[in-house]
């Protein structure tokens, strides 16, 4: 691909010059220096002929005189502005007297630099070249934004479109392996019995992966949307500790909730928020050492209110806590059951946190492991 | 699970339909017809009458949703159950606008679309049909 920025010495030969000036012989002058530099000219010989020979001959720079009949070149100047916005070339006033308002008036008027009469032809040369070279900075720079934005909305679609058609296939895949391990097609020996749980949980660690890597794209594509509704947050976080605990006697670990006297309402979308709090149990359980106890503290301040998970594991290495919420941002930590990380868990937790105006954060419990605390704005 | 009747399952993915169909014969359900896509699916159901479709909503030639309003043409009681894959609300809400019972996510797994599809089966079809083990209470 052709990279902009790659040279060094801007090359302006052929960039478009609309020199206006009702006196033709300064019109010929000025003329003849530009064109032996190399660029192409246009001439108008007053302030409405510049307009039409603007519109078709889309020039880079305008050099264009004040004082002349009809409409000035501060008047030509300010309908350009008008008409081309944003995208106008820059405008240089030529004037035979250097007065001080006059200068003045060119650059409210929307000119870059000012030209005076006579031309000394080095000058005219050197002023035109300093913002020519501008303009096409700015011009590349422009190109160079829209192009990354362009390859960045380019990976979002290929991650999610990845990401989804790989969903169907391997859930099925998952999906047949647990069937035969429950002898759906009959009883299998052993030999066989491992092998179709191998290939459920390596499916099984692939589907998660594909599935956050899929809520990264949705995430960062901006289409995140919240179906937010009021629930009542304990009832969204025991639903998570009921189900966790299934999974969590595996490695003798109990998961205790710890609730309040009352119960807090929050405006959010259950599912997003159930996502984040199963991922934080599912690590607790996965950093601390087998057979240990996790809690779940629901809190409550009167302006917020929503969990903390707080697990036995080893803590977040001081170093390393900068990565914790960042995509990608696996630690040196391990798993204590062999379990699989992805790196993404607690950067999608963090972004649908936000994304409900909430907090996230995490603290060394000075005895022994993490504590994870999530804040939600209440209702009241 | 207690369901005694046919159903007719419809996806352009074999595997899906390998899947849930294995799915649906462990759950006990014998008769079970499949149909690659939609215009396939209605020559089945007019010739099986099955008693519940599971119905893919993204398929080539015909797709789910207009598959549905077919379906619901040839019989306005027939039972559909919708899978979808990653769940588009506006889909589904038009699904159970035309006369959807319900959706499934068929990349759940097999104990939750088993769940779902008996929860489907509980409220679409009375207690007391001929072949349910026990009479209401």
């Amino acid at each position: 691909m052709d990279d902009p920025l790659s040279h060094t010495s801007i090359d302006l030969k052929g960039r478009r010059i609309l020199a206006v000036d009702d006196d033709r012989i300064n019109l010929r002058i000025i003329s003849g220096i530009l064109r032996h530099e190399g660029y192409e000219i246009a001439e108008a010989a007053s302030g409405e002929q510049a307009l039409e020979v603007y519109a078709t001959f889309h020039p880079n720079l305008v050099l264009l005189d004040v004082m002349m009949p009809g409409i000035d070149g501060f008047a030509t100047c300010r309908t350009l502005k008008k008409t081309y916005g944003d995208k106008c070339a820059p405008v240089i006033f030529v004037t035979a007297k250097s007065e001080a308002d006059d200068v003045v008036m060119g650059f409210d008027a929307g000119g870059v630099d000012y030209l005076t009469k006579p031309f000394r032809p080095k000058e005219v040369v050197a002023r035109i070249r300093t913002h020519l070279s501008n303009q096409q900075l700015v011009e590349q720079q422009k190109d160079l934004v829209d192009q990354l934005s362009r390859a960045n909305a380019a990976k979002d679609r290929f991650l999610g479109m990845c990401a989804h058609d790989l969903r169907n296939p391997l859930s099925s895949i998952r999906g047949l392996a647990e069937l035969m391990d429950e002898n759906a097609i009959g009883v299998l020996t052993p030999e066989q019995r491992e092998i179709i749980q191998t290939i459920h949980g390596a499916s099984q660690s692939m589907l998660l992966l594909v599935n956050e890597l899929l809520d990264v794209a949705t995430i960062e594509a901006g289409h995140l949307k919240l179906e937010k509704s009021r629930v009542n947050i304990v009832d969204i976080v025991e639903r998570s500790v009921h189900l966790s605990n299934i999974e969590a006697a595996k490695k003798k670990t109990t998961i205790e909730l710890v609730k309040l006297a009352t119960d807090p309402i929050v405006n959010v979308d259950t599912n997003k928020i159930r996502q984040v709090v199963d991922n934080l149990i599912n690590n607790a359980v996965k950093y601390s050492p087998r057979g240990s106890i996790v809690t779940v503290l629901i809190h409550s301040n009167g302006k917020e209110a929503g969990f903390a998970v707080r697990d036995s594991g080893p803590g977040i290495p001081e170093n390393e806590r900068h990565k914790l919420f960042k995509d990608y941002g696996r630690l040196s930590t391990v798993p204590t059951g062999g379990e699989k990380s992805t790196g993404l868990g607690l950067a999608i937790c963090r972004k649908i946190v936000e994304a409900h105006h909430g907090t996230i954060g995490v603290d060394n419990i000075p005895g022994r492991g993490a504590e994870f605390i999530v804040s939600l704005p209440l209702i009241r | 699970m207690n369901f005694s009747g046919s159903i007719l399952l419809v996806d352009d993915e074999a595997h899906i339909r390998k899947f849930i169909s294995l799915l649906l014969r462990h759950l006990g359900v014998t008769r079970i017809f499949e149909a690659p896509n939609g215009s396939v699916a209605l020559e089945v159901y007019k010739k099986e009458s099955p008693d519940l479709v599971m119905l893919d909503v993204n398929m080539p030639v015909m797709d789910g949703i207009e598959t549905l309003r077919a379906l619901k043409v040839l019989n306005p009681d027939c039972v559909v159950v919708m899978l979808t894959s990653l769940a588009n609300r506006q889909t589904i809400d038009e699904a159970v606008a035309l006369g959807a019972a319900n959706y499934i996510r068929k990349d759940a797994p097999p104990e939750e679309i088993g769940r779902a599809l008996s929860d489907t089966i509980d409220t679409c079809f009375e207690p007391d049909e001929p072949d349910a083990d026990t009479p209401p209470a």
